[in-house]
């Protein structure tokens, strides 16, 4: 019987680049080094003198270059006994074209009718995120945000979620970066030094285009600081998000009600944007119990047509930040900037209280905005034409609405837990709508205080001269 | 016919040469080990399944190549995204593809954290001993005596020596499976082929975490020509990385993962919600003219083991159970881990605003500090309840307040357990405010022990007693 002939390798020239690693790999000396540059490539491809070959394939496995040296799968005149074991397996995956199925929709599941809960504030967004699909946690345990984590750790491997408690934070956000590169819901919860262990992570998911939902529960700062509320991170989640062209919707909640009504919105808007979404509670609402009302259905969720999720349908996708040309990656930005100009448009909220006729307007967000309710209330009481524009986006800032009320306004009172990012992010949204504000006057605390109720008063009813 | 793309489409957009050949320098490592990688995707047959993590380095590009699913990772997190995908979809073939900058450096805590979670992903991990992409600086891996950019006179010992990482990952618990190869000859190539198929099925079986090392050829920031390269590993670099199985265990699979849940009684039910009660429909009560204003604020303060939290948000549930809005808020974080521990209640007819209490309507004091601390906050005609058994010397208290003491304490272990002077506070509060109706915290104290109900006629018999003890003091409101 004739030992069986198999194929011999062959070479474009083109694609070798001329290491030589080939040669020593042949123990029959069939391959020398060339001698002629090519003209494709200006590089010197070796030469193959087959005569002794046997077809071992070692030069093939030495050869860094996918279609470098190759085999011959059908030389000329071949008609040897090599039997493929499995062709299906061999070609058949490959040459199977790609049809993408398309999106695989979310479907939502009604919700029996049940009691209002009495939930912290934590808890809430944890089990917004439940009720949005979310079955996979990855965070970091930090004050005040933990009990969100510890509900999931209780939870999610009961519904065969996942939860894992990452080496950091920077790991917890890389992980949100498989698990929504994969298309599914995934979140954090986090307070203030912990996202800005995260923003690396953040920048990549916008870059990639991967959504991810971010609950962070502020404490004050800066550095360690301390653990009491403050509105510490709007710059970031505005404007920092780690490096790049980023931006991501933010949402600021003042009650336990929209921890949970905002989470659970959050994870569609990610989806909606293939965006990371960023919750910005204050440490006040992560730890206050408050009554909270369960929707009407719940999420399964379904699975996007560009998800990189290990399967066929999904296999030419890709999940990147990455473009090496100039001319790829400014098209790239121009495509974000397109997204975020829709946002923008189509994505900004608030709530406006008394702020039809409102002659002294207060701007307030989160746990002051519930402070400042309260004194826009005293000081109607006293006859002042008081109101409360409390924007639930931060980003985008509703510049329209308040573009609509200003006309009447004669003074703005920014009430802020904080240092003043807030007010930095009404006067970028002035400035770039071209709207000259009346005089804007502050309310702050910072360093865990919040803002009572008696100094937002008197900030609103300061004697200030109102220019006419 | 293999596990590449047929046409490098993503490799300046797929023209010319670069259609067909990488980016990588003549005689790189990463080729041969790219073509083994692909070779083993393609024998296993799982294409299909495949997500391969790029990293960042030389072989940031490596999705350029592989047909298959594609995920390109921040610099060192490769390990973190492939946890992601692997918890993601279970079935998915992970496989993290790093070099030394990126898994030995700036990654270490995810590369180490992640090994020892031990769940079934692939890591290939290049060490060619020197930074490619940045342009030859010093790597975790080079070896003593290296010159690079940044180690100029080579490297010495405060620079820190060479990271031996599949010795220090074999090491851990986690893996299954560890391997150091090489590429440098037909033998080694051999073996390190074997190993990464290894590496694969162990992920595909669900036996764990393997660890592929494969020491590797960077001519081009060793200064040499491929061949000088291949003999440098094979002389200097493998002297200092030993080849070998570092770690093999006999596992049987144990890795398999349901699909999560979406039943909406799961979710709900382990949330805590309860359907809605029928007899709910009650007519919400009128808010009690007596009060001050249409929210109230209460402040609940003693130590750690009062039970001050607990009474709060016994109060604000069944604040919330007569139609009210409430809230409670906690002192958090050291504070309460240092002996106070107080907690704000508000109770509001249509809407709490500011949740904190400054100056409480009403202040119920466990402690002397306590009441010493918040006696001064409450307002002219406000209430002050302490525990009149704690606190022997109540000092000197504000005046226009009423200020009743009751022997919270006391009460309760007449009864047989101090633990329930919380809820003695809370009969006493019933009885001096009088804010919500009778009976109210009772019928929530009956719905929070519905599966406890032996505790309930002690707490019913502290309530009570705590009611009677204001009732007996003084005429209420
Ligand atoms: S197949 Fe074997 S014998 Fe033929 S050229 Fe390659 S290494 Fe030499
Ligand atoms: S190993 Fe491949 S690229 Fe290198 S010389 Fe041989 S054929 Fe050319
Ligand atoms: S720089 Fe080194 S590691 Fe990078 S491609 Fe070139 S030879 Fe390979």
């Amino acid at each position: 019987m004739s030992a069986p002939v198999r194929p011999k390798p062959f070479l474009e020239p083109m694609y070798c680049k001329g290491c030589l690693r080939c040669i020593d790999a042949c123990p029959r000396d069939c391959i020398t080094p060339g001698t002629e540059i090519n003209p494709a490539t200006g590089l010197v491809p070796v030469r193959l003198h087959l005569e002794n070959c046997n077809g071992c394939t070692l030069c093939i496995q030495a050869c860094p270059e996918p279609y470098g040296l190759r085999l011959e799968t059908e030389p000329p005149g071949f008609e040897g006994d090599f039997v493929l074991e499995d062709p299906a397996k061999l070609f058949g995956e490959k040459c199977v074209p790609i049809h993408s199925e398309g999106d695989l929709p979310d479907n939502h599941i009604a919700l029996p009718a049940c009691e209002a809960m009495v939930l912290k504030g934590n808890y809430a967004a944890a089990i917004g995120a439940l009720l949005a699909g979310c079955r996979h946690f990855f965070g970091y345990p930090i004050t005040p945000s933990t009990e969100g984590a510890e509900l999931m750790a209780k939870i999610l491997p009961r519904l065969n979620g996942s939860f894992v408690q990452a080496v950091s934070e920077v790991a917890a956000v890389n992980m949100m970066y498989g698990t929504g590169g994969a298309g599914l819901p995934c979140m954090t919860f986090t307070s203030s030094p912990g996202f800005s262990l995260m923003l690396e992570g953040i920048s990549y998911m916008i870059g990639a285009e991967v959504p991810g939902v971010f609950v962070n529960i502020m404490r004050a700062g800066p550095g360690l600081g301390n653990i009491a509320p403050e509105q510490s991170d709007i710059k970031l989640a505005c404007r920092g998000l780690g490096h790049g062209n980023t931006r991501a919707i933010v949402l600021a909640p003042s009650t336990p009600q929209e921890m949970l009504d905002l989470t659970r919105e959050a994870f569609a808007l990610a989806f909606r944007y293939r965006n990371p979404v960023v919750i910005l509670g204050d440490g006040f609402l992560g730890q206050m119990t408050g009554k909270v009302r369960l929707p009407a259905t719940m999420i399964r969720p379904g699975l996007p047509a560009w998800a990189v999720w290990g399967d066929r349908a999904h296999r030419h996708n890709l999940i990147n930040s990455i473009a090496l040309a100039e001319t790829d990656l400014e098209a790239h930005n121009h495509h974000l900037n397109r997204k975020y100009a829709a946002i923008s448009a189509c994505e900004q909220r608030v709530d406006c209280y008394r702020c039809a006729d409102a002659e002294v307007l207060v701007i307030a967000c989160n746990t002051p905005a519930r402070m400042a309710k309260g004194a826009v209330e005293a000081a109607r009481a006293q006859g002042v034409k008081a109101g409360l524009f409390r924007p639930i986006t931060l980003w985008p800032f509703p510049i329209d609405t308040l573009a609509e009320i200003l006309p009447g306004v004669h003074r703005i009172v920014v009430v802020e837990a904080g240092p003043g990012q807030l007010e930095d992010e009404l006067r970028l949204a002035l400035s770039h709508a071209g709207i000259a504000p009346p005089p804007i006057d502050y309310v702050r605390r910072c360093g865990g205080f919040l803002p009572p109720q008696a100094e937002i008063l008197a900030g609103i009813l300061a004697p200030e001269e109102v220019p006419a | 016919m293999s596990a590449f793309y047929d046409h490098f489409s993503r490799h300046a957009h797929g023209e010319g040469l670069k259609a067909h050949s990488t980016h990588y320098c003549p005689g790189c490592g990463h080729g041969v080990a790219h073509c083994d990688l692909a070779d083993a995707i393609d024998e296993l047959g799982i294409q299909d399944r495949t997500v391969l993590i790029s990293p960042v380095g030389c072989s940031v590009f490596a999705y350029y190549y592989f047909d298959v699913g594609n995920s390109q990772a921040a610099h060192g997190r490769a390990p973190a995204v492939a946890l992601g995908h692997k918890l993601a979809h279970p079935e998915a073939v992970v496989i993290c593809y790093q070099g030394d900058g990126d898994l030995a450096s700036i990654g270490l805590a995810e590369t180490i954290s992640i090994a020892q979670m031990g769940l079934p992903i692939t890591v290939i991990f290049i060490n060619n001993a020197i930074y490619g992409m940045t342009g030859g600086q010093l790597a975790p891996t080079s070896l003593m005596g290296q010159n690079t950019t940044t180690s100029p006179g080579g490297r010495n010992a405060t620079m820190g020596q060479p990271l031996k990482m599949a010795e220090l990952i074999a090491q851990l618990d986690g893996p299954v499976y560890v391997e150091r190869v090489a590429l440098f000859d037909t033998r080694e190539r051999v073996k390190a082929r074997k190993a990464i198929k290894k590496a694969i099925t162990n992920q595909l079986e669900g036996r764990g975490y393997s660890f592929i090392e494969i020491i590797a050829e960077c001519p081009t920031h060793l200064k040499m020509t491929p061949q000088e390269a291949v003999e440098w590993v094979k002389t200097k670099m493998e002297p200092v990385f030993p080849l070998g199985v570092k770690k093999d265990l006999t596992v049987e699979p144990w890795f398999k993962r349901d699909a999560p849940v979406f039943e909406p009684e799961a979710v709900l039910g382990l949330s805590g919600a309860e359907p809605r009660r029928e007899e709910e429909v009650r007519p919400a009560p009128t808010w009690p003219a007596h009060l001050p204003a249409r929210d109230v604020a209460i402040k609940l303060a003693g130590s750690g083991g009062d039970g001050a939290q607990t009474a709060a948000l016994l109060l604000t549930r069944a604040a919330i159970a007569e139609g009210y809005d409430a809230t409670a808020i906690p002192s958090y974080g050291p504070e309460s881990r240092g002996g106070t521990s107080y907690a704000d209640v508000h109770i509001a007819e249509f809407e709490v605003l500011d949740p904190a209490a400054p100056e409480p309507h009403a202040l119920i004091a466990f402690n002397a500090p306590s009441l010493a601390k918040f006696a001064a906050t409450v307002p002219e005609g406000g209430l002050i309840l302490y525990d009149s058994t704690v606190i022997t010397a109540p000092g000197d208290l504000p005046e226009n307040r009423r200020i009743i003491p009751v022997p919270f304490t006391g009460i309760a272990v007449d009864l047989g357990r101090a633990m329930v002077k919380n809820v003695v506070a809370l009969g006493a509060l019933q009885a001096a405010l009088n804010l919500l109706p009778e009976g109210s915290v009772l019928a929530t104290l009956h719905h929070v022990l519905k599966d406890k109900p032996a505790l309930l006629p002690l707490n019913e018999a502290a309530f009570a007693a705590g009611h009677q003890a204001v009732m007996a003091a003084q005429v209420p409101v």
